[in-house]
Formats: C-alpha cells, sequence, structure tokens
C-alpha cells in the first residue's frame, strides 16, 4: 500500500468520524473556556494526516517540486 | 449550549460542502503560493451561506493556521522558509492582531455595522492602495527591465540592515544579516492590524519582509506562513475559547485548502521572484477595487453623502464580492499558468536530457559528419551567472546558431554533500534558484536566436568535476566557458576551473573571455606537429569552413632549438597549410621565434584574431603544475577566445 494511499484512508477516516458525530463534536468543540483545546487539537490532526495525504497525493501524480 | 449551537452553526448540505472545498481549494492554491491572501474571500464567502460574521470569521481562522502549518513545512523542504523571521513578526503580529480588534470594537460602538464596514473597506482602499500598487509595479519593472537577475535589496533595506542598536540585533537567514527588533517589532504589529481589520495582514507582511528589511521575495512569502500560522494559531485559541469555531467549517476549508497549499508551495519552485509579486500585487489591486465600489454604500448608510437607492446599494455590493472572487481566481490562474508552464518546461528539459543525448542517439548523428574532430553539434555551455561567463554564452549561442548545434546550459553551485551543511540548505537553494534564474535567461537568449537550448542547474563540490561529467553524459562535440581573471599565486592555488576542465575533458573546450566576440575576422592555429597539434588543425578547416575565415599557421621556435627543430617547424606549418588549401581554406604560415605562448598571443593580437586554435595534451594535476602548459598560458593571456582540441 502506497504512503498517499495510508493516509488518504487515515484521513477519510477522520472526515468520516466528522460527519458521523458532527452533533457530538460541534457541541463538544463551542463549550468554549478551557474547551478552546478541541478545535486546535482537532485542526492539528486533521493537518497532519490529511496534509500528509495532500502532499503524496500530488507526488503521485507526478507534480512534484522542481529539483 | 444547544441554543447557541443552533443559533451560530447552520446545517450543511452537499451544495455548500462542495462550494466551500472549492473556495478553499483555491485559497490554499494562493496562499501556498504567495503566503497569504487566500482567505480573505473565505468570511464572506460562508456569510453568503448563512453563516453568522462571528462564526466565518472563527471558522475562517481556525482553519488558516494548519493550512499555515503545512505550507510552511513544504516550503521549508524547499529551504525557502526563515522560522525566526516568522516567529518574530508572528509574536509582535499577535499584538497587533489584539489592538487592531480593539480598534475595530470602539469603531462599531460607536458608529455601528456601517461604520465599522467603512473602516475597513477605508484600510482596504488605502493599504492595497499603496502598497498593492507598488508591489504590481515593482512585478513588471523587475519582469521587463532586469529578467533573470537576482533581486537586488531595496535601499531602504540596506539602510535597515545598516542600523546597529545594542541589545536588539537579531541574525535572520533569510537577510542573511543581523536586524535590530526595534525594526520588526512594528512591521509585525501593522501585519497583526491589518490581519484584525481585512483578514490578510500578508499584504503588509509580505512586502515588509522583502522591501524594508530585505527577504528575498520567495523567502518572504514562504516566511509570512509562519507568521500567519502563529496569528492564526492566537486567532483560533482566542475564538474557541468564546466558543464560536465552527469545526465543520473549518475542517472542509481545509480539507480543499491543503491540496491547494501544496499546489501553490510547489508552483513556487518553478517560478522567478517577480511572479510571487504579480500574482499578489494583482490580488490586491483587485480587492482594492471591490472594496471601493462597496464605499459609496456604507457612506450612505452613515448618511455622509446623500442615500443611495436600495437597488445600487445591492447592485454595489453584489459587483464588489464577484470582485473579490474575481481577484482570488485571478490569482489563482496566474499561479495555475506558472506551475503548468514550469512543469512543462522542466518535462522537456528531463526528456531531452534523457534522450537527445543518450548515446543510442550519439550514434546516428544528424550531419554526415562521422570523426569526432571538428564536430560541432552539442554544445556544452558552462556558465556561472557571472560578468566572466557573458561572453562564453554570447558567443556559444553565436556559433550554435552558425553549426547548428544544440546547447545544454549548466550552471553549477558549489557545495556538495560535505559542504551542504557548513553553507546551509537554504542558502544552496537560494544560489540554485539563482542559477535557475540566469539558464532561463539563457534559454530565452537561444531561443530568440533560433538555437535549440535545454538548461539545468546542479550542484556539486568539484565544479570541473561536475562540467566534464556531464560533457561526457551528453557525448558533448564542445564545452564552452568563461575565464575568471585570476593570476599568479592565487590562480596557481586556487585551481579555475576552466583549465581544469580543459585537463579532464574528453572533448574540446572553448574559452571565451568577457569581451572576445567571434565573428569571423582570423583563426589563429598553433602546432607542434604533435597528434594534438594535427587536431587542432582539422578543428579548425572545419571551423574556417563554417566561418569563411582565414587562418594563419603558427608554429613557434624556441631560441634553444635545434637547426633540425626550426626545419621541422617549416615542415609542420607547411603541412597544414596545404592540408587547408585542399579544404578550400585561405591560409597563411609563420614560424616565429620565441617564448610559445607569448609568441601565439602577440600573433593572435597583430592579425587582430578572433580565435587562437591549439591542440591540448590534458595534463593533469601535478603534471600540470610542475610543467606548465602553453595552452593554459595562452588561455589566461589571450584577449580573444581559445580552443582548446583534444585530439580524437
Amino acid at each position: 500500500m502506497t504512503r498517499a494511499t495510508r493516509y488518504g484512508i487515515a484521513s477519510l477516516a477522520l472526515y468520516f468520524l466528522l460527519y458521523f458525530f458532527e452533533d457530538s463534536v460541534l457541541e463538544f468543540t463551542s463549550r468554549g473556556g478551557w474547551y478552546f483545546i478541541a478545535p486546535v487539537v482537532i485542526a492539528f490532526v486533521f493537518s497532519y494526516f490529511h496534509g500528509a495525504f495532500t502532499s503524496y497525493f500530488w507526488d503521485t501524480l507526478g507534480i512534484k517540486a522542481k529539483k | 449550549m444547544e441554543l447557541t449551537t443552533a443559533t451560530n452553526f447552520i446545517p450543511l448540505d452537499a451544495l455548500d460542502v462542495t462550494y466551500l472545498l472549492v473556495v478553499g481549494f483555491i485559497g490554499g492554491l494562493v496562499s501556498g503560493f504567495i503566503g497569504s491572501g487566500g482567505a480573505f474571500v473565505l468570511t464572506p464567502a460562508m456569510m453568503s451561506m448563512g453563516v453568522p460574521g462571528i462564526v466565518a470569521v472563527a471558522s475562517n481562522i481556525c482553519h488558516k493556521f494548519p493550512k499555515a502549518l503545512v505550507g510552511a513545512i513544504k516550503r521549508a523542504k524547499y529551504g525557502q522558509v526563515d522560522v525566526r523571521l516568522g516567529i518574530v513578526v508572528g509574536v509582535s503580529a499577535e499584538a497587533g492582531v489584539l489592538y487592531g480588534a480593539h480598534i475595530q470594537e470602539i469603531i462599531h460602538s460607536s458608529f455601528g455595522d456601517a461604520g465599522s464596514n467603512l473602516y475597513v473597506s477605508l484600510a482596504f482602499v488605502i493599504v492595497l492602495g499603496i502598497i498593492g500598487s507598488y508591489v504590481l509595479w515593482d512585478a513588471m519593472k523587475t519582469r521587463r527591465a532586469t529578467g533573470d537577475e537576482p533581486e537586488k535589496v531595496s535601499r531602504i533595506a540596506r539602510w535597515v540592515q545598516s542600523v546597529h542598536i545594542p541589545g536588539t540585533m537579531v541574525y535572520f537567514k533569510s537577510l542573511d544579516a543581523r536586524v535590530s527588533v526595534l525594526f520588526t517589532i512594528p512591521l509585525g504589529f501593522a501585519t497583526g492590524m491589518l490581519a484584525a481589520t481585512i483578514a490578510v495582514g500578508g499584504f503588509i507582511g509580505v512586502p515588509a519582509m522583502h522591501y524594508i528589511l530585505g527577504a528575498p521575495a520567495l523567502m518572504a512569502s514562504a516566511t509570512e506562513l509562519v507568521t500567519a500560522f502563529v496569528m492564526g494559531l492566537g486567532g483560533t485559541i482566542k475564538f474557541s475559547w468564546s466558543g464560536l469555531v465552527d469545526i465543520r467549517l473549518a475542517m472542509i476549508i481545509l480539507a480543499g485548502s491543503l491540496f491547494g497549499v501544496q499546489l501553490g508551495a510547489i508552483g513556487t519552485t518553478y517560478v522567478k521572484a517577480h511572479m510571487i509579486k504579480l500574482v499578489m500585487g494583482t490580488i490586491m489591486v483587485l480587492v482594492l477595487f471591490s472594496r471601493a465600489l462597496a464605499i459609496p454604500v456604507y457612506l450612505s448608510e452613515l448618511e455622509l453623502i446623500d442615500t443611495l437607492d436600495p437597488h445600487l446599494s445591492s447592485a454595489l455590493l453584489n459587483i464588489s464580492f464577484v470582485v473579490l472572487i474575481a481577484a482570488l481566481a485571478s490569482g489563482a490562474a496566474i499561479v495555475f499558468a506558472a506551475l503548468w508552464r514550469g512543469i512543462s518546461a522542466s518535462r522537456r528539459e528531463i526528456a531531452l536530457a534523457g534522450t537527445a543525448f543518450a548515446p543510442d542517439v550519439v550514434a546516428t548523428p544528424a550531419s554526415p559528419q562521422l570523426s569526432p574532430l571538428g564536430r560541432f553539434e552539442r554544445f556544452l555551455l558552462a556558465t556561472d551567472g557571472s560578468e566572466y561567463s557573458a561572453g562564453a554564452v554570447r558567443e556559444a549561442l553565436r556559433m550554435a546558431g552558425k553549426c547548428g548545434a544544440r546547447v545544454r546550459a549548466i550552471s553549477v553551485v558549489t557545495g556538495g554533500d560535505t559542504e551542504l551543511y557548513a553553507m546551509g540548505e537554504q542558502l544552496i537553494t537560494k544560489e540554485l534558484n539563482t542559477a535557475r534564474a540566469h539558464l532561463d535567461d539563457v534559454q530565452r537568449q537561444a531561443s530568440a536566436a533560433g538555437v535549440a537550448c535545454e538548461s539545468e542547474a546542479t550542484q556539486s563540490n568539484q565544479v570541473y568535476q561536475e562540467i566534464a561529467a556531464q560533457a561526457e553524459k551528453m557525448q558533448a562535440d564542445l564545452i564552452v566557458m568563461g575565464r575568471r581573471g585570476r593570476h599568479g599565486l592565487a590562480r596557481l592555488m586556487v585551481g579555475p576551473s576552466t583549465v581544469r576542465v580543459i585537463g579532464h575533458a574528453r572533448c574540446n573546450v572553448l574559452v571565451v573571455p568577457r569581451a572576445a566576440e567571434l565573428v569571423g575576422r582570423r583563426f589563429i592555429v598553433a602546432s607542434d606537429g604533435s597528434r594534438y597539434g594535427d587536431a587542432a588543425a582539422v578543428t579548425a578547416a572545419r571551423l574556417a569552413k563554417l566561418c569563411h575565415t582565414p587562418i594563419t599557421v603558427v608554429s613557434v621556435t624556441r631560441p634553444e632549438h635545434s637547426k633540425e627543430r626550426k626545419r621541422e617547424a617549416h615542415q609542420i606549418v607547411g603541412r597544414i597549410v596545404s592540408f587547408l588549401k585542399q579544404e578550400g581554406v585561405v591560409v597563411e604560415g609563420i614560424v616565429p621565434h620565441g617564448r610559445p605562448d607569448e609568441v601565439i598571443v602577440q600573433t593572435a593580437n597583430a592579425k587582430n584574431s578572433d580565435l587562437i586554435i591549439l591542440g591540448s595534451r590534458g595534463r593533469t594535476g601535478l603534471e600540470r603544475v610542475l610543467l606548465g602548459g602553453t595552452s593554459e598560458r595562452v588561455i589566461d593571456q589571450a584577449r580573444c577566445a581559445v580552443l582548446a582540441v583534444k585530439s580524437a
């Protein structure tokens, strides 16, 4: 399995979880106060997996930086 | 809490999600490219879906910081990011954001929505009007006037870098200078204030880092991503403390924008600095128009001008929004076009390097010439972009035009594996980018001269080895290069690339001093009667026929030579003269006396010759140092070009 596929599946899973638990996630992240950490952590986690996926995605398509 | 959720967070359908993904992608593309400026359209876009303004702002900023992080990491891989500068500016920008937001609140409480909107629009128009027009003007000027020359540090940046305030100086690698934080703090503060006002701090941050601090445009735009990350993280904490972030909106936009930011970052490796300015300037000026259109509406609402017809107000606001979208779309279109052109050119280059110059193609050359002697079909042009290479570039293209040769231009940046860490990866990348910019210019000159040309910037510890290896790889017939003006001890110790290349290359090497011109006035062929001299004669015949140029054959005798040797010199000259006459070349022969190198150069000067052709024995290393070489000294002293011919 390529890295693009691995990270793609992880990213898709995250978005699926967000969609599936939409109401709970929204309620938890909008509590305010010290719960501010929730949206920040979610953003970091998504950016790690989805960021890696998008990088490998363009790589797989042959769109790479000029060496 | 549920009430808050119900009020602030709207239900999303498939159309909303698609809309956000697309706008997010385009915004990400622009942000990845210019470091900022991709997000300003997202807040109004979300509001147009019915998202309350404050939630739109909060969700936008929550998608911005992870996007900026991913973009910054990507561009750091290309050596474009100055993390320290980004953080220093970012931290002071946080203060600017807080102060900017405070001013917004005061204006809002005093003048209401219309007053707040008017303030934001005026900020847009004034800031973008001044900075945007300047950036666009500078982009045009850079492209028109200097082509691909390395970026110049502005006068104000030179002054800023020259000011020394004890206790406040910090070294920034993007500037390669120590700058007082008393300069960076106000710039960061202004960036933050603008971010709090118009949502795009980078419209001040990037130009400030470039024009005021002196960072290269590519590095300024990449470093802005670090600043945006710091500001975005602070903003997200602030808004999510109040529970205003709609994480769904933020993550959906992020899904599209991360595709965009990666692509935008890749795009920066294919473009020259002025493209960053062009995209940024274009977006800024269009956004300026967008906001200017809305100003009469707010003035009317504040009753500062006659009340506008509601239809007119609505039309102006709609047109303003469309222009805003058009601004982002135009920026994205320029990025796409630059990316497409860059990738296509790069692929052509790779294809040429891999196919056109592959040995199996060499087996069936286009011309009927079978001997490698005097064959001029493939040139390797080695240039370092300096004034010393200017003659080599000019004459390589002129000669390639006459011979119908293909040219591969290379620029070798010193600093291989062992030096990498000492030099710093970013510095090497900067050097490579400068080299690429120069090579692009060479390609343009070649294209204008109708010469097939490809180019490559490479990196190696030993320049001469890399040039010789590249020539071997492409089976070059000729290496064309400039000559550094080193003399004496420095020359001996440093070992100039030119002489070393001649020693190591298997093909002929043409050395062109910067002022030399190869117009075909007269060629000088020097021979000592060896097979190297014969090779020079054969090559000279081919060139003379191509250029319709007369030749003077020289064989120098030394005072210590025996009579027999002197007689032999006459025979050598006579033999070559008859050969050249048979070839239909106008030729004369002379046998002067003296030190060969001095006499050859004097003869060339006296005859107003534009090329000296001589055989090279190809000595290397210690042998060269101990024995010296006539060809080497001729190259050093000649005002005209010198062709060192290798025997087959």
